[in-house]
């Protein structure tokens, strides 16, 4: 043919050869230009029909789409049947994949213009049939040209039958075209927009997997693979969005995949931009994002040491000291600007990881931890803790976290605005909702407290993995002794000041619970007005508040060795919530609320009208125990003597609204002095009735 | 057809630092369609700006050139080709 004419194309070349013809480089000699000229094999044309072959190739003519292949004339000379086509430069997809297939990034920007080619042409009631890899032509700007619109002939179901028959044989004129075709093809219906979308299904898996998804020895083997066999999985490198999208082209079912090209062209030129923002393949599958924070110092941490995490109403702070607790390095703010409520240090699992939450009033409530002591946290593209859809309700502020028991090392709980329990089983991975207390018929009748409806204070019984303490502002204390299957109103004997029934068996607003872990069943409870102590899970509580000047408070903690020992921070009142007469005394009972007696040393008593939120006061858990408080002035103290003496060890922050304490215990390194409980408990009370001098420092 | 997203600095760090992100979106769509694919593109934005219930987060605020769609028909506030799209945080403090 080299050299001939056909009309006024001179054919210089052969550039191909495929199922339906052989195409040429050809002159067009009125125009002159270079063109690409289709010699339809004379088979095809008297299998088709001429009349129907012309309709079908000048319809697709009629198509004008810069990634479809340009049709500029059908034409026959004597029995010469050809298409005269834009000449393209460039390689096809077949010809560009790798072994590895392309990059992510590549496959849905090629597979966005593959789709809307498709779109275009589906538009005018044009299916392509016979989309693969050698059609689609990838020119050197990186543009897609898709071959052959329309020019696929249907295939009959003998036809398809000897094809499955003959694949093995190279030479068979539709060896590239099987591995493409849709189970309904194979099936023998005619192929329509819905089959193309299965086609460009395969061609993506082809491109991003470096591989066909169906294969086989032979044609039997294939469309067998095609017709039953489920998709193998794509490789951990493909992101799961355009992985699902890929599945979708994919299923079986007709009805199950995308309707319309469009939409998958829209789906991959969405992703196109996810893709372009996580380059490293394994980025997707790593979970959280990190947010690195640099510019600032951070703390270098040893093992013994005490860390004390400090939340405030816009930001987080660090603060670290040797077991001595006489010199504080303080990092942060972290996450400056934004409430961090909840804190807590996770040395289960051998990781050293700091959880708190987040609470932009404009961004929203995250969960975030950091597992290098702060220099980088998670940056969760999705809320973790979220409410089901079908609640209707939305998180305001995340109030709590708290540990799971020592041997359930994967368990976290968060407490949260509106009220409600979340629970983790998987180390913070993935967090469910409580329905059995979000759903309690109770709900309807608790009423928000000043800061909101929430729920503030988990306790698990250490004792008792089935049972779980929680407090609700304004609902009252709940408890679960079926591991969170049901829930039931803990309140007896706590009085409601501002409710017209004083003694109602749910409503209270509870501002914290307490209890030491040598003895479960005793617990104690700081109220809305009232002190109190159960020695029945709860089951009934007496007032214990003799000799506090108000027993109006927030903060409430229990000794870390002495089950005797809590800690409370009284206000005025509700009105007045500072320190009375302003003077600022930590409140200590040694005899379960028996006596309480004031601490002071070294606390300022004039002038000091300051206030100590809930979750403000924390102990740790060395012996002698230290003890440390933040204001909502934000001034942090600390006692390394059990609360005898006093020390600002900061000033200056915001609000603060938590505190807690952490003693550091490093893989293998010896740890701080293990203590018995009886031991340390029996110390505790040989040390009170001692003396009251202030232990020397070291 | 093509729309126009003007970032705030604080969600950059979704956008690889993009203060202005052009996505093609569908014909006759409305804001929420045109977030869809703004979220597709930049998963971390979808829960910043709405709660997991789907509504717009209390201090933010969507302008369709320069209107607030608060006052346009919310998500439902129709999108036409090239219109501007910007998320604007509320100015307000505590």
């Amino acid at each position: 043919m080299i050299g001939q004419k056909l009309d006024h194309y001179t054919i210089l070349s052969q550039l191909g050869e495929g199922g339906m013809g052989v195409v040429y480089r050809a002159r067009d000699e009125v125009l002159n230009r270079d063109v690409a000229l289709k010699l339809l094999a004379p088979g095809t044309v008297d299998k088709v029909g001429r009349g129907h072959l012309l309709r079908e190739a000048q319809t697709a003519s009629s198509l004008s789409h810069p990634n479809i292949c340009t049709i500029h004339q059908v034409g026959q000379t004597g029995d010469d049947f050809y298409v005269v086509m834009e000449l393209i430069e460039g390689r096809s997809l077949t010809d560009l994949h790798s072994a590895t297939g392309l990059s992510m990034e590549t496959v849905s920007r090629y597979g966005a213009q593959i789709a809307d080619a498709l779109a275009h042409a589906h538009g005018r009631g044009i299916v392509h049939r016979d989309l693969k890899g050698s059609n689609v032509m990838i020119t050197p700007e990186g543009r897609v040209k898709v071959l052959d619109f329309g020019l696929a002939t249907r295939l009959e179901r003998e036809e398809i039958s000897e094809l499955t028959l003959s694949y093995d044989d190279l030479e068979s004129k539709l060896v590239g075209t099987l591995p493409y075709m849709a189970p309904e093809v194979l099936r023998g219906q005619k192929g329509d927009h819905l089959s193309d979308l299965w086609s460009l299904g395969i061609l993506l898996y082809e491109a991003a997997a470096g591989r066909l998804p169906f294969l086989g020895s032979t044609g039997f083997e294939v469309s067998a693979a095609i017709l039953r066999e489920p998709l193998p999985p794509l490789p951990p490198s493909v992101p799961h969005g355009l992985a699902g999208l890929i599945q979708r082209c994919l299923m079986k079912e007709r009805v199950e995949r995308y309707q319309q090209a469009s939409e998958v062209r829209a789906a991959l030129e969405a992703l196109q931009g996810a893709i372009l923002q996580s380059r490293h393949p394994s980025e997707e599958t790593r979970g959280p994002r990190t947010l690195v924070l640099r510019g600032m110092q951070h703390l270098t941490v040893k093992n013994g040491d005490v860390l004390l995490l400090v939340g405030t109403n816009k930001g987080a702070f660090l603060l670290k000291s040797s077991r001595d607790r006489s010199r504080w390095d303080v990092a942060g703010p972290y996450f400056h600007g934004q409430g961090v409520y909840s804190m807590a240090y996770d040395g289960r699992n051998g990781l050293h990881r700091l959880w708190l939450s987040t609470n932009s009033a404009i961004w929203g409530t995250f969960l975030r931890s950091s597992d290098d002591f702060g220099r980088s946290w998670t940056n969760p593209l999705e809320a973790s803790i979220r409410f089901p859809a079908e609640t209707g309700a939305s998180l305001r502020n995340i109030w709590q976290l708290c540990l799971g028991r020592d041997d359930e090392p994967g368990t976290l709980y968060c407490g949260v605005e509106p009220a409600a329990l979340f629970a983790s089983h998987d180390g913070g991975e993935s967090w469910s909702l409580s329905r059995s207390l979000y759903d309690h018929p109770h709900r309807p009748r608790w009423t928000p407290s000043n800061g909101g409806l929430f729920l503030h204070t988990i306790v698990p019984d250490p004792t008792n993995r089935a049972r779980n303490y929680v407090a609700i502002s304004a609902g009252g204390v709940y408890r679960t002794e079926d591991s969170g299957a049901s829930w039931q109103a803990r309140n007896a004997g706590v009085r409601v000041v501002f409710m017209p029934e004083k003694y109602p068996e749910f409503g209270q607003c509870v501002h914290k619970i307490v209890l030491h872990e040598s003895r479960p069943a005793r617990l104690f409870l700081q109220n809305h007005w009232g002190l109190y102590r159960s020695d029945n899970h709860g089951d009934s509580w007496r007032d214990i508040a003799r000799g506090v000047p108000s027993d109006f408070g927030f903060t409430m903690v229990m000794h870390p060795h002495d089950p005797d020992c809590v800690y409370i921070l009284p206000v005025e009142s509700d009105e007045f919530r500072c320190t009375p007469e302003g003077k600022l005394r930590v409140y200590r009972t040694r005899n379960a609320g028996g006596s309480w007696e004031a601490l002071e040393r070294g606390l300022p008593q004039k002038g000091a009208y300051e206030t100590v939120l809930r979750d403000a006061m924390s102990p740790d858990t060395l012996d002698p125990a230290g003890l440390y408080f933040g204001t909502r002035s934000g001034k942090l103290y600390a006692s390394r003597d059990e609360g005898k003496s006093w020390k600002k060890i900061v000033e200056g922050l915001p609000q603060i609204v938590c505190v807690k304490a952490a003693v550091i215990q490093m893989d293998g390194a010896p740890g701080p002095r293990p203590l018995s409980k009886a031991k340390s408990t029996a110390k505790r009370k040989s040390q009170s009735t001692r003396s009251s001098k202030p232990r020397k420092r070291k | 057809m093509q729309v126009s997203f003007h970032i705030p600095g604080p969600l950059r760090s979704f956008t690889e630092n993009r203060s202005l992100v052009q996505l093609e979106v569908k014909a006759n769509a409305n804001l929420l369609d045109a977030l869809q694919y703004l979220f597709a593109a930049f998963p971390g934005l979808r829960d910043r700006v709405l709660t997991e219930s789907g509504e717009v987060r209390r201090h933010v605020n969507f302008f369709v050139g320069n209107e607030n769609v608060r006052y346009t028909g919310g998500l439902s506030t129709p999108i036409a080709a090239a219109s501007e799209i910007s998320i604007v945080p509320a100015i307000s403090g505590g």
